[in-house]
């Protein structure tokens, strides 16, 4: 027992003491290559007293959540603070005129037998009505989803 | 929370799964995911975690449009099959398109511009 506890001390003693021996500026470069190793790029590095501070503007969400995961990894970090942010995204256009979309729409849905389906698009949202069997509900949903158009209003519903 | 966050999981699939994507705005805020998988099994696993984040697809916050790598190959191109009364310049006014254009790409298969028959598969460049 008195072994083992000893053990437990002397082992969180040179892991203190590691993680002592890292000055900020050590750390910093350490997370800082950890990104680049992770390919996160557009992200800045601050680290005091062992807490990482994360800023900069990142491409997505998921760029965002592995820049703090990765960060986090980095041996004698304590705690990290994300401060990035995620960059504006362009304004989606829809890939045809609201005619046009309805058009190719319908007859999607009609070639994958989403025949209770009826579609009317304004300005690039798409709303569909109509009650589809639950067996092909996800199917025409994703019809609908790979028409080209920048909004959807799913007013289906399932036929039990 | 932000719509990103909201699907971050999916997001994070995709990137995993070797889907590419780009993410755009839509009307009122929603998600636009616009990519390519590279297999059907791919394109499934994100659909399949659409589905468990929205069982009913409802929350009209997010486009998922992802086609594969072997319909991207296909360079974009929409299929038409022709029903009874229709002709190229009624088709190509359907998508907002010119009938010549729907010729010269169906050239193949078509023989002369007014001879096409229900049943044919035309491929419409979109």
């Amino acid at each position: 027992m008195k072994i083992k506890f000893l053990t437990i001390i002397s082992i969180a003693a040179v892991m203190f003491m590691a993680a002592c021996g890292k000055s900020d500026a050590d750390l910093q470069k350490a997370v800082q290559d950890k990104l680049t190793a992770d390919n996160v790029t557009g992200v800045t590095v601050a680290v005091k007293d062992g807490v990482a501070t994360l800023t900069g503007e990142v491409a997505d969400i998921t760029v965002k959540n592995k820049a703090a995961a990765s960060a986090r990894g980095v041996e004698g970090i304590k705690s990290v603070t994300d401060s990035t942010t995620t960059k504006p995204l362009p304004v989606a256009t829809p890939q045809a005129a609201d005619p046009a979309l309805t058009g190719k729409i319908m007859e999607n849905l009609k070639k994958e037998g989403c025949t209770t389906v009826t579609v009317s698009v304004v300005n690039g949202k798409m709303t569909a009505t109509g009650e589809v069997p639950d067996a092909s509900f996800a199917k025409c949903v994703r019809v609908i989803n790979e028409a080209g158009g920048t909004g959807f209003d799913n007013q289906l519903t399932r036929r039990k | 929370m932000s719509v990103q966050e909201k699907y971050q999981t999916l997001l994070d699939l995709a990137n995993q799964n070797g889907t590419t994507y780009e993410l755009s705005e839509g009307n009122e805020g929603t998600l636009v995911v616009t990519g390519t998988a590279p297999s059907a099994e791919a394109k499934q696993q994100l659909w399949d975690e659409y589905e468990r984040l929205d069982p009913d697809f409802k929350g009209g916050d997010l486009i998922l449009n992802i086609q594969t790598a072997e319909a991207a190959a296909g360079g974009g191109m929409h299929t038409h099959t022709v029903e009874s009364g229709d002709n190229l310049s009624k088709i190509a006014k359907e998508y907002g398109i010119q009938w010549k254009a729907i010729w010269d790409h169906n050239r193949d298969i078509l023989n002369h511009p007014d001879k096409i028959y229900p049943g044919q598969e035309l491929k419409i460049p979109m």
